[in-house]
Order: C-alpha cells, then sequence, then structure tokens
C-alpha cells in the first residue's frame, strides 16, 4: 500500500516537475520575444501613439511609415545589399572555414594547433580597432563602397566562427568513416568530399545559416566601408538612430527593424529541418 | 597475390618508439591473428598494413610490391573496423557498393557482387536500410560484406568483436571462421582476447611492447610457451606460476621454505626459477604438491578449483564432477613434460614477464 502511494506520489510530483519546466520555458520565451512584439507594433503606430502612458496595445494600425521609409531610407536597394553581402560572405566563409576546420581536426600538422588558436585569437581583437585601418586599405585598393569589401571583411570574423564550430564537429566524427573511404578506394578530399560532407550537412547548415545572420546585422564595418552604393540594412537603421537633425524617428525605426528581422525569420523557417541534426547516427556502434 | 611481408618495421611517435622492429611474413591464404595487451602495437601493425600509419623504418610488401609509400587505395586491401565505420547516409547496398563504385566498375558487377555478398552474409533483406536502422551484430556483418564485396588480397581485421556481446561475439567468430574458410583471403585479424585469437587463426603472433613474442600455431603456442608472457596470456583460465630456488634435490624452494617435490632433476643446482603448470594439467592424486581447498566452482562439465599452496593461490581444472569441499587438504601432482619452466623469477612490479622458457627435463 505505502509502495502504491509513493509511486503515485513520485509521479504527480515528476508530472508537478513538468508543469514548472513548461511555464519556465514559456516565461523565458515571451521575456526574449517581447521587445521584438513590441518592436513590430510599434511599425504599426501612427507617431502619436508611439509615447503614450500607459503604452497603447489597441490602436488604429497603419502602414504608412512603411510606405514612407521604404522609399525614404532605400529599402529595396539595401535589402538587396544585404542579401549579397550575407550571402556572399557566408557562403565564402562556410567554404574556407570548413576545409580549414577539417584540416585542423584531422591532419596531424606541426603547429596546427597553435595556428587554430591564433587565428581564433584574431577574434579576439576589437572590430572598432581594425575598422579604420580596414577603410585605409580599401581605399588604397579603390574597394570603397563595393560589395566584395563587404564580403571580405565580414569573412575575418566568420571563417573563424565557422572553423571552429565545424571543428569540433568534424572531431566528433569517427576518424575511421574517413579511413574505410580511403581503403575503398578515395583519396583524402574524396573521402571529406563523398563520406564527411554529406555526413555534416545538418551542422554545415546551420553555421551557415549563424553566419549569414551575422553578417546580416553587422554595422560596424557596413558603416565605415559603405556609402550609398553598397551600403545595408543596419546602416538604415543607425541613420534613423542617429539623427541628429530631427531626433530618432521610433516609427521608422521599429519599421525598418521588422522589415530588417522579417527575411530572417522566414530564410530560418525553410531550413528549419536542416537544424535538427542527428544524421551522423548509425556510423558507428551507437 | 595475397601475402604480406614485414620486415624489420619500426615505428615512431616523435622520439617514442612503439613498434621495435617486427618481421613476419604471411602466406597466401593464411589467417593470422595479432593478438597482445592493449598498447602492444598490434593495431599500429595492421593500419600500417592498411597503409593508414607512416613507415618510420624497415618494408612492408603485400604480394611482390612494397607498399611503404603506396596510398591505402592503391594497395587492393579491405578492413572492418571495431566500430564498423559504416557510412551513416548511405543504405546498405551502397555502403557494400562504394568501394566498387569508386573504382567504376560496371553497374551490372556492382549489382551482383553485392547480392552476392549479401546473401553469404544473410544481409538481403537489409539491403534498402540505413546503418542507423541495423542491430549491432548486422551492422557488423554489413562491414564484413563491404570487405568481401572488394575481392581483395588481404582482409584486416581491426578487433572486429569487441563491440559485441558475448554471446553474438561467438557467433560472429565462427561466421568470420566459416567466411575464411570459404573464401581463402588472406587475413590479418588484431585482437586482445587471446581466445578468438586461439580459435580463429591458422597462426597466432603474441605481440608485447612493440616486439613480437612467439609466434606460431595456437596450439603449439599453448604447448610450448617461449616466455612466461606468453605463457600468461595463452589459455584461460591462466596458467599458474609458483617462483622459487630449484635445489639440487629435485626440489622447487618456495621464499617461505616450503619445498615441492619436482618430477624431474635439475641440473643446475641452487637457480631461481619460476615454474608454470596449466590449471587442467594438475591431476587430484594421493600423493603430491599439498594444498587447501578454498573454492570450489562447479560448471557442469569441469569444476574449478582454487586451492592454496601454503599461500600460493593456484587454479586447478578437473575433469566433470568432483567430491572436494572448500578447506579439505588436497594433493596435486603433475606429469614432468607438463610443467613448464622459466629462467629466474619476475622482479617487483615487473610486468612485462619476459622470461625465456627453459627446459630441465
Amino acid at each position: 500500500m505505502s509502495t502504491f502511494a509513493t509511486a503515485a506520489g513520485l509521479r504527480s510530483q515528476t508530472r508537478m516537475g513538468h508543469r514548472i519546466r513548461v511555464l519556465a520555458g514559456v516565461l523565458i520565451t515571451l521575456i526574449f520575444l517581447f521587445p521584438v512584439f513590441w518592436m513590430v507594433l510599434t511599425s504599426f503606430k501612427h507617431q502619436v501613439d508611439i509615447f503614450t502612458t500607459p503604452p497603447k496595445f489597441f490602436f488604429t494600425p497603419t502602414f504608412a511609415t512603411y510606405v514612407e521609409y521604404f522609399r525614404r531610407a532605400d529599402i529595396e536597394r539595401r535589402l538587396i545589399n544585404t542579401v549579397i553581402v550575407a550571402a556572399g560572405s557566408g557562403l565564402l566563409s562556410i567554404v574556407v572555414g570548413t576545409m580549414a576546420g577539417y584540416a585542423l581536426a584531422r591532419i596531424r600538422l606541426r603547429g596546427a594547433a597553435t595556428f587554430g588558436v591564433l587565428i581564433l585569437l584574431s577574434r579576439g581583437v576589437p572590430p572598432i580597432a581594425l575598422a579604420v585601418p580596414m577603410f585605409l586599405v580599401a581605399r588604397q585598393l579603390g574597394l570603397t563602397d563595393k560589395h566584395i569589401t563587404l564580403i571580405l571583411a565580414y569573412s575575418t570574423f566568420l571563417i573563424p566562427y565557422v572553423m571552429w564550430l565545424m571543428r569540433s564537429f568534424f572531431i566528433s566524427l569517427p576518424p575511421e568513416l574517413e579511413e574505410s573511404a580511403m581503403i575503398d578506394g578515395c583519396s583524402r578530399y574524396g573521402a571529406f568530399f563523398k563520406i564527411i560532407l554529406p555526413i555534416s550537412l545538418p551542422g554545415l547548415i546551420s553555421t551557415l545559416i549563424f553566419s549569414m545572420i551575422l553578417a546580416w546585422e553587422e554595422l560596424l564595418f557596413a558603416l565605415v566601408l559603405t556609402n550609398r552604393v553598397a551600403s545595408t540594412i543596419p546602416v538604415a537603421i543607425a541613420g534613423i538612430a542617429g539623427d541628429t537633425i530631427n531626433g530618432a524617428n521610433w516609427g521608422a525605426l521599429t519599421a525598418v527593424g521588422t522589415i530588417t528581422v522579417v527575411p530572417v525569420v522566414i530564410f530560418a523557417l525553410l531550413v528549419q529541418k536542416w537544424l535538427i541534426r542527428g544524421l551522423a547516427d548509425g556510423a558507428t556502434k551507437g | 597475390m595475397g601475402t604480406v611481408d614485414i620486415r624489420d618495421v619500426r615505428k615512431s611517435y616523435g622520439s617514442v618508439e612503439v613498434l621495435h622492429g617486427v618481421s613476419l611474413h604471411i602466406n597466401e591464404g593464411e589467417f593470422v591473428a595479432l593478438v597482445g595487451p592493449s598498447g602492444c602495437g598490434k593495431s599500429t601493425l595492421l593500419r600500417m598494413i592498411a597503409g593508414l600509419e607512416d613507415v618510420t623504418d624497415g618494408e612492408i610488401a603485400i604480394g611482390d610490391r612494397i607498399v611503404n609509400h603506396i596510398a591505402p587505395k592503391d594497395r587492393n586491401i579491405a578492413m572492418v573496423f571495431q566500430n564498423y565505420a559504416l557510412y551513416p547516409h548511405m543504405n546498405v547496398r551502397d555502403n557494400m557498393g562504394f568501394a566498387l563504385r569508386q573504382r567504376r566498375s560496371p553497374k551490372t558487377e556492382i549489382e551482383s557482387r553485392v547480392n552476392n555478398a549479401a546473401r553469404i552474409l544473410g544481409l538481403e533483406n537489409l539491403l534498402d536500410r540505413k546503418p542507423r536502422a541495423l542491430s549491432g551484430g548486422q551492422r557488423q556483418r554489413v562491414a564484413m560484406g563491404r570487405a568481401i564485396v572488394r575481392e581483395p588480397n588481404v582482409f584486416l581485421f581491426d578487433e572486429p568483436l569487441s563491440n559485441l556481446d558475448a554471446k553474438l561475439r561467438v557467433q560472429m567468430r565462427s561466421e568470420i571462421k566459416e567466411l575464411h574458410q570459404r573464401l581463402k583471403t588472406t587475413t590479418v585479424y588484431v585482437t586482445h582476447d587471446q581466445i578468438e585469437a586461439m580459435t580463429l587463426a591458422d597462426r597466432v603472433v603474441v605481440m608485447n611492447g612493440g616486439v613480437i613474442e612467439q609466434e606460431g600455431p595456437p596450439l603449439e603456442l599453448y604447448d610450448n610457451p617461449a616466455s612466461r608472457f606468453v605463457a600468461a596470456f595463452i589459455g584461460s583460465p591462466p596458467m599458474n606460476f609458483l617462483e622459487g630456488n630449484v635445489g639440487d634435490a629435485s626440489q622447487l624452494i618456495l621464499e617461505d621454505g616450503t619445498r615441492l617435490q619436482l618430477p624431474f632433476t635439475n641440473r643446475v643446482a641452487q637457480t631461481r626459477v619460476t615454474i608454470g603448470v596449466r590449471p587442467e594439467h594438475f591431476e587430484l592424486s594421493s600423493s603430491g604438491w599439498p594444498a587447501t581447498v578454498s573454492v570450489v566452482e562447479p560448471t557442469g562439465s569441469e569444476t574449478q578449483i582454487t586451492a592454496r599452496i601454503s599461500g600460493h593461490v593456484v587454479r586447478v581444472i578437473v575433469r566433470g564432477r568432483t567430491s572436494v569441499q572448500p578447506g579439505e587438504r588436497i594433493h596435486l601432482s603433475v606429469p614432468g613434460q607438463l610443467i613448464h619452466t622459466f629462467d629466474g623469477v619476475a622482479a617487483p612490479g615487473d610486468h612485462t614477464n619476459i622470461q625465456r622458457a627453459k627446459r630441465y627435463a
């Protein structure tokens, strides 16, 4: 009898624990999403509704800010630029970083570990310290305000990022996979492309997504290295927020902010299934 | 040609030498097991034959071709790994056909060879499964299938059964033996399990500390171990050892002064020696070495007795059943030709056990 009571007690206790965890999860998610929600909400408000006390949750929505700033902030071109730069630097970094990460994970080379750490350390340099030298180099090379300049600049921090993420991913794969492939007729490259890459695809794609998001929202280099032609969306936001003549236009700020976030969300939803890992199961004893 | 010739091969990692000059000739169609404790260099040697490790010094030839600088893919070998290393994104069919596709063999040939291997290993119904949907034993079979399909000159096995449970291990062991009898492909098989080595191989190579201790047919190693190490390694439960001095009166004098009569005469008086007796070679008799029984473990076909000869634990195996009880005083006798003698005694803390066998009788 007592065992029954204990078992039932235990069960209700675990159910209780489950509820608490769910509740905590929901709360944390709400806290994280609230600023985003507030941004989207504000972007649909008339100017007069933005700063009311208490804040308004119900109001007559308007697209006016969107329509106006889409033209004024040159959003269309900036969107295209941001896509080019994010995709370009993301892809370049994934190619270079993945191969570098593989080499660091697998190939026994003298000083490889030191080399890897040095590359990682380069991320410790504050970007602002690099921005001005980069600008001077770009100007000397006649590369200011060009897509390729931003792509290269972003790759300087994306490649180490990709390299270290992929390195740890590759280390988690059993080396016998490539050894087996090499005995089965592949070169080291063949083993990498035919066996390791297909297995790494989920990890590779999530890394690519994170890299692209980092490039998508980057402000500092974009601000310094571009002017009009290759300027990206975050620069527009900074321009609106830092408008010293009229003061920050919060309606415009939130509208452009929303425009910035929406493509990322759509993109993430599209590739969501790749974010779920698990393809590497069953390679070995498991 | 499926011969493998290993000539004075050495391997160093930096300044640490792990293989100290190993020579071994493996005949066409022979099944050779490399066996030894972990760290003895057996896996390293196998990986050098495969081309996965560089040869620091010496030569390895497969057939009449020296392969020191030939890539693994060009050695025409197949290897089965301990963790199977199946390609997780390919189904069983593609896993088995991968090597042939790399070689650009005709599609029909790939298919017939894969089907043939699948039939031999009973994998026909699993060809469309991914590795993650297979059990451990099935994965093991697919790994072997992948090797068979290649029709290589040499099969290399690197502890292929270590990840299976005991029952499956015994089953797969006989499958591997059957497969070898059928295909007659030269095989090098690495294991730390002496039973696996004994049961599978035509020739067992016992390695220890980067050198070959002894090589020969399984029963030869069992009957005539060249050193105390081999004697202890081959056979289960392991050989019993008693250390002491052999006096001129054909007696082994143990450390505590106990005198055990030996059934042969000593030629060199007052020598430090180690006497070795396999548990199954003891006989319970009315005369012989006196011992006290501490544990009796019947298994039906045989009975294992743990006894003490003045404090020294010995294991005894007798066929069938026995009425011996714990605490009982018994006498153990051994026919003279079944007593092994080894040079000197092991130094305290020295586990290399390289004491050479010695003939007194």
